[in-house]
């Protein structure tokens, strides 16, 4: 496993995490203030390059794990690259929706409170975070570090969903952007509905962690299922990187 | 009998139909309590037969058990790492976890498929005999032509799923996939999948042909969405059984199988892997937004609200263009592993052919609005589309050279196996020579939409998916059954088949370059097209009944074959090397790979060894 000690973890954890909400401030400010949209594009490539490395932890597909086919570190690795390529595929049916995004509407977007969208985004990047301490304290056999990040994910998840669907949809819908009026709203709550699918699957599989893990399945040494919790976790994170610029801040208003 | 109610297969329509039933009934509730319509013309309204179906089809999952194990595992329990299955033909309608059960599932599956789809082209073709209408209405020609093409596509990919699934692991030495809960789950997600794509032909059919392009897509029956809703939960079978293919390749070879000692099935596997992996979740989106603009009025494709229909056709052939490739490139890499065998000599530029599947797999990517010339998409898209589609015929070209310069000066032996495999060779190259026709913006503006394109893809699909699909059977039956299928039926079939296949494809490129439609029910006598339409239903006829014959060899081989003894066609691959029928652990001992796949003829060389002493 790693060699750094958790708290070295655990730092690093937060450093990213500062990162990442500076660069999301720095985003909503460029949008705002600015407008250039090739900016806000290479933020959003950085700060999913930060998600990628150091929450996802991408560079372990590339880790070796020994000859033998029966062992648990190479069945885990197996595993893994199966999860991985699960999530290609699932990219490219978020590929597509930005796609017909950029297709339908080019560069103008639906009148959304912005202000709205930044709340819930970060809700989701401070979620990331703890489910980043989570699976860290699970490498390092804290049970209780474990739990508390998991219950903390489970809570800020369910806030993002609560936001976008009780909030943003009502919201929305008083704004005249409803399912049916135009291809913009069409596009909104098509590209919203499809992440929050996702973040509900996500939270489904952290609730199943969670229940298995504070019953002792998991151990330092053999954690596989909060890994994929994680990453997965991660994933749907990443996903919104790139639709949160591509709904609320790229593009003039219609 | 009892065994076939308690089986897994059995259960799970019976629970996908209450499912259905439920879901429907629920929403109909609700729409009554908000005082919507709660009935409609095929009795549910659109929204109710639509949820009832997705029940349905979790409905199935529960009824057949095949989450059983990932339900333990969420609940924090060990399941088996194993599970027994039992002796008989029962495996083969309950769960399975072994790869070559399943593989052999897929391919009955397929089978079946395979002749539905051509039942219901042997009744539009009968139709179109003559002009006029004789017996069908238009609607039902157009459900039966729109079915067809579907049913047969579904049917190949399943097919593929099979081939690949039976014989990966075993060409690879492996005891069985990466994943094997996932790769019963592809299996199974596809029998509900079938159901619900069959059922549109009881509510109202669908009559877009197989591309479901809106704004017509938008406005057919409800059958149109069990056509939507159908394809998308197959399209899982693909998604899945790809990444399964994958992650198999990648982790479970054998000790000394280098990339490139690899056989040249398992490069095709996973070129084909690559794109079902991905592309598909384009269509499955493309089909997602149909469904939602009929349920929610929600206009992506809708001018009127700022839609745009081109965007469909765009994502639609993102996936399906490359899907030609998914049919094509494992029977390819059929082809190139039989050939050596019954030549007798080693596979000329092995190197070669192992990339051009990779480069077919990749270009194929970057060629799908060459369907949409005529569609209005934006002009200059035309010419780069133009040439990436023309650059396939470059990776294709390198197949073609090997495989002739292998057959060159060679022994070369025709049992039926081998006949079906130069057939393919022969029908796949018309198809491959009359797609540049098509493929230049010039010519498809006059071909677009002709009975040309309908013989070319024929061609194509035939030679690259169909002949080597029996030639596998024929070849592997031994393996999968421990009998040996009958030669001079296998022939019968071959020879009744081919020239009657030539003549159809032929007829169908000639009408369709003077002008002949495709897609429609009726024509003109005046344009002189009838009597080849005659031949034409003729030699359908003559073709289903090849498959007759086909079908009636495999159920008796399957009883009173002659017995496969030993290395049935002297081949250097591991299965052959093992017992017929393959063990159910598939190799006793460890394989190693010394030395090169098809070096067949050079004295003292050697493929594989197996490690006796563990």
């Amino acid at each position: 496993m790693e060699h750094n000690n958790i708290a070295d973890v655990l730092r690093q954890g937060i450093v990213v995490f500062i990162f990442l909400a500076v660069l999301t401030a720095l985003e909503f400010f460029v949008a705002v203030a600015i407008g250039a949209v090739p900016l806000l594009i290479v933020m959003a490539v950085v700060k999913v390059g930060l998600v990628l490395y150091y929450y996802m932890h991408i560079y372990r597909l590339n880790e070796d794990s020994g000859d033998d086919h029966h062992s648990l570190i190479y069945k885990t690795a197996t595993n893994r690259l199966g999860l991985w390529l699960f999530l290609l595929s699932d990219s490219f049916v978020f590929g597509g929706l930005l796609v017909a995004r950029f297709y339908l509407l080019s560069l103008t977007r639906p009148p959304l409170n912005q202000t709205l969208g930044l709340i819930v985004t970060s809700v989701l990047l401070l979620s990331s975070f703890f489910m980043n301490r989570a699976e860290a304290s699970m490498e390092h056999g804290d049970r209780k570090g474990f739990v508390i990040g998991i219950v903390a994910t489970l809570v800020l998840g369910l806030g993002f969903v609560a936001g976008v669907l009780g909030v943003e949809w009502p919201s929305a819908i008083a704004e005249g952007v409803t399912p049916s009026v135009n291809a913009a709203g069409a596009i909104f709550f098509m590209m919203t509905g499809m992440h929050a699918l996702h973040v509900v699957t996500g939270l489904i599989f952290l609730s199943i962690v969670l229940r298995n893990g504070s019953r002792g399945v998991y151990s330092a040494e053999k954690h596989w299922g909060v890994e994929a919790a994680a990453v997965y976790w991660h994933f749907v994170d990443v996903v919104w990187i790139f639709f949160y610029p591509a709904l609320y801040l790229i593009g003039r208003l219609i | 009998m009892k065994k076939l109610y308690s089986s897994a297969l059995v259960r799970g329509l019976i629970w996908q139909f209450i499912g259905w039933l439920v879901g429907a009934l629920f929403v109909t509730l609700i729409r009554l309590l908000m005082g919507l319509k709660t009935l409609d013309t095929f009795f549910f309204t659109e929204p109710a037969w639509v949820f009832g179906g997705f029940v349905g089809v979790l409905s199935f999952f529960a009824g057949s058990g095949v989450l059983h194990d990932w339900f333990l595992w969420a609940k924090g329990e060990e399941a088996p790492e194993h599970h027994e299955d039992p002796a008989g033909w029962e495996k083969y309608i309950n769960v399975s976890l072994d790869h070559k059960v399943i593989g052999i599932q897929y391919t009955l599956t397929s089978l079946f498929l395979l002749v539905v789809g051509g039942s219901f082209a042997l009744i539009f073709r009968t139709e179109l005999a003559q002009p006029g209408l004789q017996f069908l209405t238009l609607q039902w020609y157009n459900t039966l032509m729109s079915l067809h093409g579907i049913v047969m596509i579904i049917g190949i990919l399943v097919g593929v799923a099979g081939v690949m699934n039976y014989l990966v692991p075993l060409l690879i030495g492996a005891q069985d996939m990466a994943f094997p809960r996932l790769n019963a789950f592809s299996y199974w997600i596809a029998v509900p999948g079938v159901v619900l794509l069959l059922s549109s032909l009881a509510l109202g059919g669908f009559d877009t042909g197989w591309t479901g392009y809106p704004p017509l897509s938008a406005r057919a029956p409800v059958g149109m969405q069990m056509f939507f809703m159908g394809v998308f939960t197959s399209g899982w079978s693909s998604v899945l059984g790809g990444l399964n293919l994958i992650a198999t390749t990648l982790r479970m070879r054998a000790k000394g199988m280098t990339a490139f000692r690899m056989p040249i099935l398992v490069w095709a596997a996973i070129a084909t892997s690559l794109i079902t992996l991905t592309a598909t979740q384009l269509i499955g989106l493309s089909f997602q937004l149909v469904m939602f603009q009929r349920l929610l009025g929600m206009g992506f494709f809708d001018p009127a609200k700022g839609g745009d229909p081109i965007l469909f056709q765009h994502m639609f052939w993102f996936y399906s263009h490359p899907a030609v490739y998914v049919f094509v490139l494992p029977g390819l890499g059929v082809i190139s592993e039989l050939i050596p065998v019954f030549v007798r000599k080693p596979l000329y530029g092995y190197r070669w052919i192992a990339m051009s599947s990779l480069g077919i797999a990749l270009v194929g990517f970057l060629v799908w609005a060459h369907h949409m010339f005529a569609s209005g998409m934006n002009q200059y898209l035309q010419v780069p589309f133009m040439y990436s589609t023309l650059l396939v015929a470059v990776p294709t070209g390198v197949k073609f050279f090997s495989w002739v310069a292998t057959l060159w000066k060679g022994k070369i032996e025709t049992p039926t196996a081998m006949l079906f495999v130069i057939g393919g060779i022969v029908v796949f190259l018309l198809g491959g020579l009359s797609g540049p026709p098509n493929a230049t913006v010039a010519t498809d503006l006059h071909l677009t939409d002709t009975y040309f394109i309908v013989g070319h893809f024929h061609d194509t699909i035939f030679g690259g998916y169909v002949f080597p699909f029996f030639a596998a059977i024929y070849y592997w039956f031994p393996k999968a059954t421990g009998r040996r299928m009958n030669e001079t039926l296998g022939k019968i079939h071959f020879w009744l088949m081919t020239p009657a296949f030539l003549t159809l494809t032929l007829l169908m490129m000639r009408i369709g370059m003077l002008g002949m439609r495709r897609r429609i029910a009726d024509y003109d006598p005046a344009l002189g097209f009838t009597a080849y339409h005659v031949v034409m239903t003729i030699s359908g006829f003559l073709i289903a009944l090849s498959i007759l014959i086909f079908l009636i060899n495999i159920f008796r081989s399957m009883k009173q074959g002659e017995k496969a003894e030993g290395n049935l066609w002297n081949s250097r691959s591991p299965e052959w090397q093992v017992p017929s029928p393959m063990p159910v652990q598939n190799y006793v001992h460890p394989l190693e790979v010394v030395g090169e796949p098809y070096d067949y003829g050079l004295l003292g060389s050697e493929y594989t060894r197996f490690i006796e002493d563990k």
